[in-house]
């Protein structure tokens, strides 16, 4: 008797799981779709007008209504809070480290994810650039104007922000690609921060430090922000210096699986960063200033953006594992030229 | 000393310096006359002392004019860097005056005018600017890593949930709740073998603890102090994959009953209705169960410890005697823009379960001596022999529902407790198949929403400005049938003490204060059918049930209730 009972126990177990499975594997009405997009400080411009676009292509597409929120901040500090619970469906941030990291700490998307889009899944891709005041008072011309005392330069935090760790890795492999070694690139870099007055913790802020708040000499930052703060604030302000050498920034994107498998939006989600690489999408990302991956849209754009020699994160530093372990985890190089500046 | 007394000082030594040299002379000249070859002889002398006088006076006149010049280019020295001094200070002045203009102009928002400088001055100045901008603008970062930093700090909230501290992500929650109710009942009419059972009680006194830690890991801890004993009547751990998949473990109300699903604060009378009696109370066990599409529908399965009816399950039992658990409920206007279906839920839940010899298998003893089933007025007014025990299925079905819309709301429940019973003493063996049922009204008189969740009124009370809470009628019927086999021969209860069915018509006016504090006062009547047969020749007939079935039970509630 017992075991009937277990049987008749255990069968209606299984059913209702089988039930709430059947339950839980129904697509939720596509009717009335909200995504949630976790990215980098400065690309609200470039959402905004993306998010639209995408919407009236989806609605067109499929008829279904689809509402992208956007969540802006450091680029770490974004893959930090994704990691501790913000359900983002998908994340466009400033470097794949931040990427990597949601996947290997929080295992919310396979550490493969780079595959799965063309470019290493960087739709567009940017650099590093000084804005000075119009006139360009102080003559900086390339990085090493930049370590000449009493020359204020404005980066933002490398321990919080994507664009600052691009600034910190394109200044020492300035000094690299030049023909000087890592100490030589240390003591550059060291010389570098000691030029920096306030510390800004993303890329819109050391801008907003810069333009608005009037502060130092020149700020080094994102090629996309300094073309932005000239729109928005008028060539006879400030004017763009681009350096001999810079670093061939990709800004990664990525459906988060399991965040999106759970609001049953990854369809919408896998559609809506693969609508990047199309031609709106690239035309998109030119208007805001990033360089297209595709050669039809940068060639619309080429006289936009200077040609300059750009050298990668995996030719210089190993890859941004490797990068990321040398300079700016706990202890690192950066943590050690802070010291040393204090 | 000023320089014009410097010169009187001076004018007055070259005077004093003349006086004495015309007195030595005139000394000389006064000198009485000597013979004239010493004369000759003292006028060489004289000639000669005057000469070195003469001499001295110049040395002493030039000394002056040395004294004099060095004095004036001394003067004309101090004029000149006091006057570079009061240059300087005017510039500084001037900066001064423009960087205060500068600052109040960016703090009052305005456009900040350039600066005029020159060019021997402007890196001080631009250098002075640049400071006063850098350490603007980190106090401004400062302000906002502040700021961010009170967003991730952890939140104490305190209000008519609870007191609630969580972790800024709020994947870490703890809840202090609590639940006083204090009750008097008070009978009338009732038998004068147990008169005293009118009085005061703490019916339940809790401090729930609930919470969340790693967002999806959910715990209750519900000790009761109100009884003899501290007795632990929830305590359970969910884990919450999503709202539609959780799994629960631990001790928690049964599946089966839509009234005792309810709260216990929030419920229209001090005691459930007869139809609660049939339903498991609390079960301890595993539970898997989930809201799908927000409540649409509502599931519940699970595995739990034999439970009578209207009994907990031992927090402890160490048998095969298990009881399995299911409920559906459906609310599917719940989404719709139909407000007057919006409250409309249905649903059936059921157990079953195939015991051994179980006395725990049996109804709670609450009221009396032998498991049974008590009154609104929790009086036993059915019995089972002592000789009699749980042994073989017992399954219970209950289709459910309710309906709310506005101000009304009305639930109802039917069910059916199919239990196995053996006679220990006679060997006799049965199914009895008791039922149940209840239809509960209500109508919030002050206009707020009746929900299954209680009342929330929109004026709390305050007489200072005129507001009074929400005053809600409440009303039930309710009866409880007990299987005619139960009594045939005598075989499993005595029809002379215990009754087959009871019938139960309640009223009641409740007023909440807020939404923390509720005052309740109803009026239970209750007849019975069969039993009563009070004897005073034998003791049996002298206690419940007997002594509850011999007349109507009249009782009046209150209960001034503080929960949070």
């Amino acid at each position: 008797m017992k075991k009937t009972w277990n049987l008749i126990a255990a069968a209606a177990l299984l059913g209702v799981i089988g039930a709430v499975a059947v339950f839980s594997a129904l697509p939720v009405s596509a009717k009335e779709v909200k995504l949630l997009n976790a990215s980098y400080d400065p690309t609200r411009e470039l959402y905004s007008e993306y998010n639209a676009a995408f919407a009236k292509h989806w609605k067109e597409k499929t008829g279904d209504t689809v509402t992208i929120q956007q969540s802006h901040g450091g680029s770490g500090k974004q893959a930090r809070s994704v990691i501790d619970g913000l359900q983002a469906d998908v994340v466009t941030l400033a470097l794949a480290y931040d990427v990597d990291a949601i996947a290997e700490k929080a295992r919310l998307l396979s550490t493969d994810w780079q595959k799965r889009l063309p470019h290493n899944s960087a739709p567009y891709t940017s650099t590093i650039v000084f804005l000075v005041r119009k006139g360009n008072p102080k003559g900086i011309k390339d990085w090493n104007d930049l370590v000449k005392p009493g020359v204020s330069i404005i980066p933002a935090n490398p321990k919080t922000s994507g664009a600052a760790r691009w600034t910190y890795l394109a200044a020492w492999g300035y000094v690299l690609k030049n023909g000087g070694d890592e100490a030589k690139a240390k003591d550059f870099v060291t010389k570098f921060y000691k030029n920096v007055p306030v510390w800004d913790t993303g890329a819109r802020g050391a801008t907003t430090t810069f333009v608005q708040r009037e502060i130092g000499d020149v700020l080094v930052g994102w090629e996309n922000e300094a073309f932005l703060a000239i729109k928005e604030y008028g060539a006879d302000k400030f004017e763009i210096v681009v350096p001999s050498i810079s670093i061939l920034a990709e800004p990664p994107v990525a459906v988060v699986d399991k965040f999106a498998k759970r609001r049953g939006t990854e369809t919408v989600a896998k559609a809506y960063l693969e609508y990047l690489y199309s031609d709106e999408g690239q035309e998109i990302a030119g208007k805001n200033f990033y360089r297209p991956r595709s050669e039809k849209v940068a060639a619309k754009y080429s006289n936009q953006f200077t040609r300059l020699n750009l050298f990668t994160i995996d030719e210089v530093f190993g890859g941004w594992q490797k990068a990321q372990k040398a300079h700016f985890a706990d202890g690192g190089s950066f943590d050690q030229i802070q010291r040393a500046n204090r | 000393m000023t320089i014009k007394s410097r010169w009187t000082t001076k004018a007055g030594v070259v005077t004093a310096i003349c006086g004495l040299a015309s007195g030595a002379i005139g000394q000389v000249t006064n000198v009485p006359t000597a013979p004239a070859g010493s004369s000759a002889s003292a006028v060489n002398q004289l000639q000669s002392t005057q000469a070195e006088q003469a001499e001295l006076i110049q040395k002493l006149l030039g000394r002056l004019e040395q004294l004099e010049k060095s004095k004036a280019e001394d003067a004309q020295r101090t004029q000149a860097t006091e006057k570079a001094h009061q240059v300087e200070v005017q510039k500084l002045q001037g900066q001064i005056k423009e960087l205060e203009s500068k600052v109040g102009s960016l703090e009052a928002g305005r456009v900040v005018p350039e600066i005029a400088v020159t060019p021997t001055d402007g890196p001080t100045t631009k250098e002075l600017d640049q400071k006063i901008r850098v350490v603007e603008r980190n106090t401004e970062l400062a302000a906002e890593a502040t700021e961010a930093r009170a967003k991730d700090a952890p939140r104490l909230s305190v209000g008519a949930n609870g007191f609630t501290l969580s972790s800024a992500d709020t994947n870490f929650v703890l809840r202090l709740r609590g639940m006083l109710q204090a009750d008097s009942r008070t009978f009338f009419d009732d038998s004068p073998y147990i008169e005293g059972n009118s009085g005061f009680l703490i019916r339940r006194a809790r401090i729930i603890f609930e919470g969340t830690v790693f967002r999806d890991f959910d715990f209750l801890l519900n000790p009761d102090f109100a009884g003899n004993s501290t007795t632990l009547v929830d305590a359970w751990l969910n884990y919450r994959y999503q709202p539609s998949l959780q799994l629960r473990v631990g001790k928690m109300k049964g599946p089966v009953g839509l009234e005792n699903l309810q709260a216990d604060a929030v419920g229209s009378f001090n005691e459930r209705s007869l139809a609660n009696d049939l339903v498991p109370s609390r079960n301890v066990g595993v539970q898997l169960m989930g809201d799908i599409a927000g409540g649409v529908a509502s599931y519940a399965v699970g595995v739990y410890n034999e439970s009578g009816d209207y009994r907990n399950s031992g927090n402890s039992d160490f048998n095969d005697n298990k009881e399995l658990g299911a409920r559906l409920f459906l609310q599917p206007f719940k989404k719709s823009s139909v407000k007057g279906l919006k409250g409309l839920g249905f649903g059936v839940g059921g157990s079953w379960a195939d015991l051994t010899f179980s006395v725990n298998g049996l109804p709670n003893t609450t009221g009396g001596t032998q498991p049974g089933y008590v009154t609104t007025g929790q009086q036993q007014f059915f019995a089972y022999l002592n000789t009699v025990q749980a042994d073989g299925t017992h399954w219970r079905f209950s289709p459910q529902g309710y309906y709310y819309w506005g101000p009304f709301g009305l639930l109802g429940e039917y069910i059916i407790s199919d239990q196995g019973v053996y006679n220990t003493a006679t060997l006799a063996r049965v199914n009895l198949r008791n039922t149940a049922w209840q239809v509960g009204v209500q109508w919030v008189l002050t206009g707020e929403d009746a929900t299954y969740n209680g009342v929330t009124p929109k004026h709390p009370f305050d007489p200072r400005v005129g507001n009074w809470g929400a005053w809600q009628l409440v009303g039930r019927v309710s009866q409880l049938t007990i299987d005619d086999a139960a009594f045939t021969g005598n075989a499993f209860s005595n029809p002379d003490f215990s009754a087959s069915e009871a019938l139960s018509w309640s009223v009641g006016l409740n007023w909440w204060l807020n939404k923390n504090i509720r005052v309740l006062t109803s009026f239970s009547y209750t007849t019975f059918d069969g039993g009563g047969q009070v004897n005073p020749a034998n003791a049996l007939s002298l206690v419940p049930p007997a002594t509850v079935t011999s007349q109507e039970e009249k009782v009046f509630f209150t209960r001034i209730q503080l929960a949070f």
